[in-house]
């Protein structure tokens, strides 16, 4: 039997017009991913990589004209992919040619419609999000308690009050609340920002999702709290052996959950495989931007001479005015003056390095 | 052995399971008891009125005691010109008001929270719509308007009313849509649509039940004040409720030509009952914003 992942993501693209520049900024641009079944992959990125965007482009969040246009987010039911953008396409007219856009055009009404048709199923069922910042995502005049029954009784067997209560208190105590029976009375405001990222954690497994997708769930939260939501999240990764995307410009989140890693970059993959290998970052095998991130870590051993932390020279891609080359081409500091002319001109394609690491990077062209 | 957890570095808000009236401060909780009476007070009264318990007839003249003064011949707030008694009349005077004014609150409420939920959820073209139709009512002087359809119509309670609540509408859609903004923007919605609640749901329940019932229950409040004072303004100027059917406003009328006279409580009567009542729901409103709103903080 053919081995289908759970997730597989192929050439997603999210593009947003933005008036006052008159262009569009390609946030997402052609974007391949897969994960398998109960393995954690993180996904890490300067902030603008386009990370967030890729997921919520996944769940079908994004409102913004145009938005989500063409690719394939195969999510596996029960042994079969089942495409979460089916049909989309017919929607949208898009003619580009080697980074620029010739002609755009979206139905979105259309879109939306079909959309809410394809995702009626997903959402909360089997794909769950975690979102930054607990507080601003509960509702603030229900209790936390409420909100986590009213997604068990939406999505799970549990019709009846009493026994939604029973499970919502049984999953307030998995992520460790203290006292669940006296908080499951408490409004989110009544709640620290660790606390009520406990209690998001707890409504979005309550529905016994599939694939739970944590958006930085640790950044806005202090140091000792974050240590103690990460160990959380490993915790419930060993006991419910739940398949996790998680989002995270902090590389030790990643490096203490992840299987395997992508890192973004302009809206493109740049590097992924698994974290052991990626993570690593050794000079023969290691995309130079990676490299820059890992060594741009506050971190002892990363310290030059002068006791300067090195940072990654230059700004973040500007996604509108896309060069033809590499998109790391104007701050990378790695090339060699035989794939230059490459860098320049040639988007690079993934290059396989052994099993499952791929590396977008002219200095890996093999032959 | 029995697990427990220890969270020392997580704090938790102390009071956030208090009872509403604990927490509150003590001049809002004034408010609202006071405002709860006035309520009270015109609902027993409006009761009286229906069931037609009253002291006596508020339509039968005693002619051989016309005008007399409060707590004598078994007045107790005397009667007006044609000896009719004014207690009667004041709590039949709340009927001029009281269901016109529901009506008018019903009216303002559905199609304000209709407004702002399609202007702050659904944006774009149909919140300029939206919006276009706000401003468009706003522009228009509300007398002016109410006096127009009086003219083309007859003048009748319920049609006044009718476009009281019209014209409040846009002030409700405002508040309703700035509420799902504030929500939009703080990622509520979405984390909403992620955790793969149904639209509806999402609309009457989260955002309207949970997070806009009290705007919606103090604007009813204000709404209630404002339906008795264009009641009360209009039947004074002789637009509203005709005379010989009680009103406050044509009681204040009526009664202010024999002011000059020394005979003042014709006029008093009602008047301070429209001070006393008007009072009663603004601050009741008030205290409600104070209370229920600033709970979220």
């Amino acid at each position: 039997m053919e081995h289908i992942p759970l997730l597989q993501i192929e050439d997603l693209r999210t593009y947003f017009y933005s008036s006052a520049k008159q262009a569009f900024i390609r946030s997402v641009d052609g974007v391949d991913l897969t994960i398998e079944q109960g393995s954690t992959l993180g996904i890490v990125g300067e902030s603008g990589s386009g990370k967030s965007i890729t997921m919520l482009s996944t769940m079908g969040l994004i409102s913004a004209n145009p938005g989500v246009l063409t690719g394939k987010v195969l999510l596996n039911q029960k042994g079969n992919p089942v495409n979460l953008l089916e049909g989309l396409e017919q929607y949208v007219e898009l003619e580009h040619n080697s980074g620029k856009i010739l002609k755009l055009s979206k139905d979105n009404r259309a879109w939306k419609k079909q959309q809410e048709k394809n995702m009626a199923t997903v959402r909360g069922k089997q794909i769950s999000m975690i979102f930054q910042n607990p507080k601003a995502a509960m509702n603030p005049y229900e209790t936390i308690g409420k909100q986590i029954s009213e997604m068990i009784k939406l999505h799970t067997e549990i019709k009846d009050n009493n026994s939604a209560k029973e499970k919502a208190i049984s999953w307030l105590e998995r992520v460790k609340i203290d006292s669940p029976g006296m908080r499951f009375e408490n409004y989110p405001h009544g709640l620290s920002g660790g606390m009520c990222q406990r209690a998001m954690i707890a409504m979005a497994l309550s529905s016994e999702p599939s694939l739970l997708i944590a958006d930085e769930p640790t950044t806005g939260l202090d140091a000792t709290i974050q240590s103690k939501i990460v160990e959380l999240l490993q915790e419930l990764q060993t006991d419910l052996g739940i398949t996790t995307i998680l989002i995270s410009h902090d590389i030790s989140v990643i490096t203490k959950l992840a299987d395997s890693v992508a890192v973004m970059y302009g809206g493109k993959v740049l590097e992924n495989g698994p974290a052991e290998l990626v993570l690593k970052a050794n000079e023969d095998a290691s995309h130079p931007y990676t490299r820059a991130l890992l060594a741009s870590i506050p971190d002892l051993s990363n310290v030059d001479a002068n006791g300067r932390l090195p940072a990654i020279p230059g700004e973040v891609l500007d996604t509108i005015n896309l060069t033809q080359g590499c998109r790391f081409y104007a701050r990378c500091e790695k090339f060699t003056t035989q794939c230059e002319s490459k860098c320049k001109t040639q988007e690079p394609p993934l290059f396989r390095m052994d099993g499952k690491h791929h590396i977008r990077c002219w200095l890996f062209e093999k032959g | 052995m029995k697990t427990r957890y220890i969270q020392t570095t997580e704090t938790i808000d102390e009071y956030s399971h208090l009872p509403l009236w604990k927490t509150c401060s003590k001049i809002d909780l004034i408010y609202i008891v006071y405002g709860l009476l006035v309520l009270a007070t015109v609902l027993v009264s409006y009761g009286l009125g229906a069931l037609n318990w009253l002291p006596s007839d508020p339509d039968s003249m005693d002619l051989e005691n016309m005008m007399v003064a409060p707590l004598t011949s078994g007045y107790f707030l005397g009667t007006d010109y044609m000896g009719r008694d004014l207690l009667s009349r004041l709590i039949i005077g709340i009927q001029a008001y009281f269901v016109p004014g529901l009506l008018s609150i019903f009216i303002s409420l559905s199609l304000g929270s209709i407004m702002g939920i399609l202007s702050g959820y659904q944006g774009g073209r149909v919140e300029s719509v939206v919006e276009y139709f706000s401003n468009l009512i706003d522009s228009f002087p509300r007398l002016v308007l109410i006096l127009l359809f009086i003219a083309a119509f007859t003048p009748n309670i319920y049609i006044i009313m009718i476009v009281v609540g019209l014209t409040t509408a846009p002030v409700v859609a405002g508040l309703v849509r700035g509420k799902i903004l504030f929500l939009k923007q703080r990622n509520f919605v979405e984390s909403a649509i992620a955790m793969g609640l149904p639209t509806y749901q999402i609309i009457l329940k989260h955002i309207l039940w949970y997070n806009c019932r009290s705007i919606l229950l103090i604007q009813a409040t204000l709404g209630m004040a404002e339906a008795i004072l264009i009641e009360t303004s209009l039947s004074y100027l002789g637009f509203g409720v005709q005379e010989p059917v009680p009103s406050w406003g044509n009681m204040v009328q009526s009664g202010s030509n024999y002011l000059m006279q020394g005979n003042f409580w014709p006029s008093t009567a009602p008047a301070l009952a429209i001070l006393a009542t008007v009072l009663g729901f603004h601050l009741l409103g008030d205290g409600l914003n104070n209370v229920l709103e600033r709970k979220e903080r």
